[in-house]
């Protein structure tokens, strides 16, 4: 098994220009280190139609509510901040914010990993070869390359990302990987609720029973921390 | 009916309109159903509770709520009414001081 920088293609070009736009590093900053809840607003706000900050405050009274942490708290600083960098997203246009949306999925996978592994281990846009096997065209979004114990990681926006071939490429490399006598965790990290996600693979033949999931309300997990009790 | 009943089936009947929207995409007709139902069931079994401790006063969930339909009945874009049938359950239930999931 080894490790391989994915093609420079035309898609991969524009891709890194995404990846490496500012607005991606500050959302991802901010949520890698948000709560459950500031998770969801951002999500819902990506998502969403309107652009007024007002009417997403009232949406979300739990965060800026009376009820919520004090105007001027860190925490409550880290909600209008959220608020701001989702509302800018959502602001470029369909096409664009459905690229950046994937892109801060795939960026805080990294930053949370970086928590827990050497950063030198963790690669972006990697393709794992295997003696003998043809290798996938798409690349892995997020590798930990620790010799004897690697991990390949396929993120989402959603859970309807999630189809048959992300299924068996992550699978598929898995099983390559255990023919040759090496280990390596297949792990999706989807920016969606598990239940949702479970909705999704319920219906899915696809192998799925060696792929970890990673969800919006266990992302923590990357980091090798708990998820945060909600609020 | 509670109140609190009375305003997440109003989120109910969004995620209907969500749904409606959604499953012009074919392929995904059985999804958008099953997300239908399988958050339908959640937001109603929360409205049947006893709520949540951490909830906020009723005026500011009636307003989120009611703020959460009106973004809803938004989405006009199929795609977008599918990542909705997501959202909408989620944001309803962090309105309402519980789990979002």
């Amino acid at each position: 098994m080894r490790f391989q920088d994915a093609a420079r293609d035309a898609r991969a070009v524009v891709y890194a220009g995404v990846q490496a736009d500012p607005l991606v590093a500050r959302a991802t900053a901010l949520l890698a280190d948000a709560t459950p809840a500031q998770r969801v607003l951002a999500r819902a706000v990506m998502n969403g139609e309107s652009t007024d900050p007002a009417a997403w405050r009232v949406m979300f009274p739990t965060l800026f509510g009376s009820s919520a942490t004090a105007t001027g708290t860190t925490e409550r600083d880290r909600c209008e901040a959220i608020l701001d960098a989702s509302l800018a997203i959502a602001g470029r246009g369909d096409q664009v914010r459905s690229q950046f949306r994937g892109a801060i999925v795939e960026a805080i996978a990294e930053l949370l990993l970086a928590r827990r592994v050497p950063s030198g281990a963790i690669r972006r846009e990697r393709r794992i070869l295997f003696d003998g096997v043809v290798a996938e065209i798409h690349p892995y979004d997020v590798t930990v390359e620790t010799p004897g114990a690697a991990e390949a990681y396929d993120c989402k926006w959603g859970a309807r990302g999630i189809s048959p071939d992300v299924l068996h490429q992550l699978d598929d490399a898995r099983a390559h990987a255990a023919a040759e006598g090496e280990r390596l965790l297949p792990v999706l990290v989807v920016f969606d609720a598990r239940r949702s996600c479970e909705v999704r693979l319920a219906r899915q033949t696809a192998p799925r029973t060696g792929t970890r999931l990673v969800t919006i309300e266990t992302l923590d997990r990357l980091a090798g921390r708990r998820p945060e009790p909600p609020r | 009916m509670t109140d609190l009943q009375a305003a997440v089936e109003r989120v109910v009947a969004a995620l209907g309109r969500l749904a409606a929207v959604g499953e012009t995409i074919q392929d995904e007709w059985i999804y958008v159903h099953d997300l239908e139902t399988v958050w339908t069931a959640r937001l109603r079994a929360v409205a049947a509770g006893q709520g949540s401790m951490a909830a906020p006063p009723w005026p500011e969930i009636e307003a989120a709520l009611s703020g959460l339909v009106a973004e809803a009945d938004r989405i006009a874009d199929p795609h977008r009414a599918i990542d909705w049938l997501s959202t909408l359950p989620q944001a309803t239930l962090v309105a309402l001081g519980e789990a979002a999931w």
